[in-house]
């Protein structure tokens, strides 16, 4: 079987950090993916220097949308607009255990950094 | 007569390989069919022999890409029965002879207030050109729903037929999702007894069942050539009395009769339809997809699906947690969806490719069908000549391993 399906991604799959919904957050975005019907509502809390303090996310996915999505709100924890703007691809490759993901399994991966990166832009971040 | 699908199998080199060591099994037919060695031949045998541009060289070689590329056009009227030859037209698939009829025939037919009735079963190319064409002309867009069993309640047809302002019904003739076929009889003789002109998206119907458009009594129907075996082509069949009053839809080489500075006069049918270069070796290939299809006879094609779907349909409703889609076998074409409350069709597709098994996952371009279940996705396995009942044993077992390592 594929690493995507190894258990450390299984676990995020299952049972994900930072599941939910920050009430009143200054980013708070739906995001869906047309293809699959995948969908995430992200919300997202700034410090008093403007980087991320906390994120949360809900929705439905496959095992890749979700556990980039949990791993993902781990990591942007303490970074600025800038630096989450500047994530893409590979990153969140990295993130899921440094494999190449196929053509069609970029936008599972990809939702909940767009989410968050749509949702600061929207919020003027 | 039916056959078991590995005779048929052998003809089609693709499925020859192995994938991951295991045998290839293909289960996305609906979205496109794999070839039968006769048309990769047919290809192959026009650009070694006989490609020239047709309807324009004098030379021996351009008049026969010519022939062949009219000869193609004639087995395909014969295997819809269209009355004639001149009704069939070359397209690049059904998407685009859909949208012909959307921008040709229904910008000069369908007007502010009128009605355009389509069903919640189709596929976003029998939807979104009739939802543009419903804003553009201000006209309305309306709904035949479908039942819970997944099948159209026709109930709401004459509803929307009586007050006289419904101009065209758009439909398919089998659901690419649920694998309905719809009773077209009844639902032509309402909507004709209305004077309501009927276009049919024919994409999974006609690879997959008998079909004559004269015994319908339609008005139009368009289907796509790659998925019954053909290569990337597609015709748009029409009645030949709309056909000549309808404007052209695209303009250039081959569809005009004259050409002055300012103004230009239409080539005949269906040339009046075809211009530029089309695409003539795929076109000749369509013909012997064609001629493939007829040897083993349509009605052998429907009942040895039939056997395959009664018996997919049988096995999959036994797998723990597995809802199934659409109507029982006997209205039920090759396309069989299942959903789980607690698995992503994603993750079931890609787990099933470790197995060499191909299935589509996602909302197969038809979103407000997967809305009207409530469910945001849903896993497809669509069935055709070569495949056979081990492929859906494959399926299960691969099913199984997908449960045994996702759920909890």
């Amino acid at each position: 079987m594929s690493n995507l399906y190894r258990e450390e991604l299984l676990e995020h799959y299952h049972d994900p950090l930072n599941y939910g919904v920050i009430e009143d957050a200054e980013v708070d975005i739906n995001r869906d993916n047309p293809t699959c019907g995948d969908t995430i509502h992200l919300t997202a809390r700034l410090d008093e220097d403007d980087r991320i303090a906390e994120v949360k996310f809900e929705g439905q996915g496959c095992v890749v949308s979700m556990a980039a999505a949990s791993l993902l709100t781990a990591e942007v924890v303490g970074k600025s607009p800038e630096e989450i703007a500047a994530l893409g691809l590979r990153d969140i490759e990295e993130l899921l255990g440094g494999m190449r993901l196929s053509m069609g399994r970029v936008k599972c991966a990809l939702l909940a950094l767009t989410a968050l990166q749509k949702g600061l832009e929207e919020a003027g971040r | 007569m039916t056959w078991s699908g590995k005779e048929v199998r052998q003809q089609f080199p693709i499925l020859q390989q192995k994938i991951n060591g295991k045998r290839l099994i293909y289960l996305d037919s609906a979205a496109s069919a794999q070839k039968p060695q006769v048309v990769i031949d047919a290809l192959s045998s026009v650009y070694s022999t006989n490609y020239a541009n047709i309807h324009r060289g004098i030379y021996r070689l351009a008049e026969e890409a010519t022939r062949q590329y009219e000869a193609a056009r004639a087995k395909i009227a014969k295997f819809i029965n269209a009355a004639s030859t001149d009704e069939v037209i070359f397209v690049r698939n059904a998407t685009e002879g859909l949208n012909l009829v959307v921008y040709s025939w229904g910008r000069s037919n369908v007007g502010a207030g009128e009605r355009i009735i389509v069903t919640e079963l189709e596929h976003h190319s029998n939807l979104v050109p009739w939802q543009w064409l419903a804003q553009e002309q201000d006209a309305e867009l309306s709904f035949i729903p479908v039942t819970g069993a997944g099948e159209l309640d026709l109930a709401a047809l004459p509803p929307l037929l009586a007050d006289g302002r419904a101009k065209v019904l758009a439909l398919s003739m089998m659901s690419n999702v649920l694998g309905t076929i719809p009773d077209l009889a009844e639902i032509i003789h309402l909507a004709h007894a209305a004077g309501v002109v009927v276009v049919l998206d024919g994409a999974q119907a006609v690879p997959h069942l008998p079909v004559d458009v004269q015994s319908l009594d339609a008005d139009f129907m368009a289907f796509s050539g790659h998925k019954l075996g053909g290569p990337g082509i597609g015709a748009l069949w029409g009645r030949r009395a709309l056909l000549a009053a309808m404007p052209p839809f695209l303009f250039g080489g081959d569809m005009i009769l004259s050409v002055r500075k300012e103004r230009s006069t239409w080539n005949e049918l269906p040339y009046k339809f075809e211009a530029g270069t089309p695409a003539i070796a795929e076109a000749i290939a369509l013909g012997a997809a064609i001629d493939f299809l007829t040897e083993l006879g349509m009605e052998n094609v429907r009942q040895h699906e039939l056997q395959l779907v009664t018996y997919a349909l049988a096995e999959l409703s036994a797998v723990p947690g597995l809802h199934l889609l659409g109507p029982a076998a006997e209205k039920h074409g090759g396309a069989v969806a299942f959903w789980f409350e607690d698995i992503h069709p994603h993750d079931i597709a890609a787990i099933l490719d470790e197995e060499g098994i191909c299935v589509r996952a996602g909302q197969h371009c038809a979103a407000p069908l997967h809305r009207r279940f409530g469910i945001p996705a849903s896993t497809r396995a669509s069935y055709y000549v070569y495949n056979s009942n081990e492929d859906t044993d494959a399926l299960v077992a691969g099913l199984h391993k997908v449960i045994k390592l996702l759920r909890r």
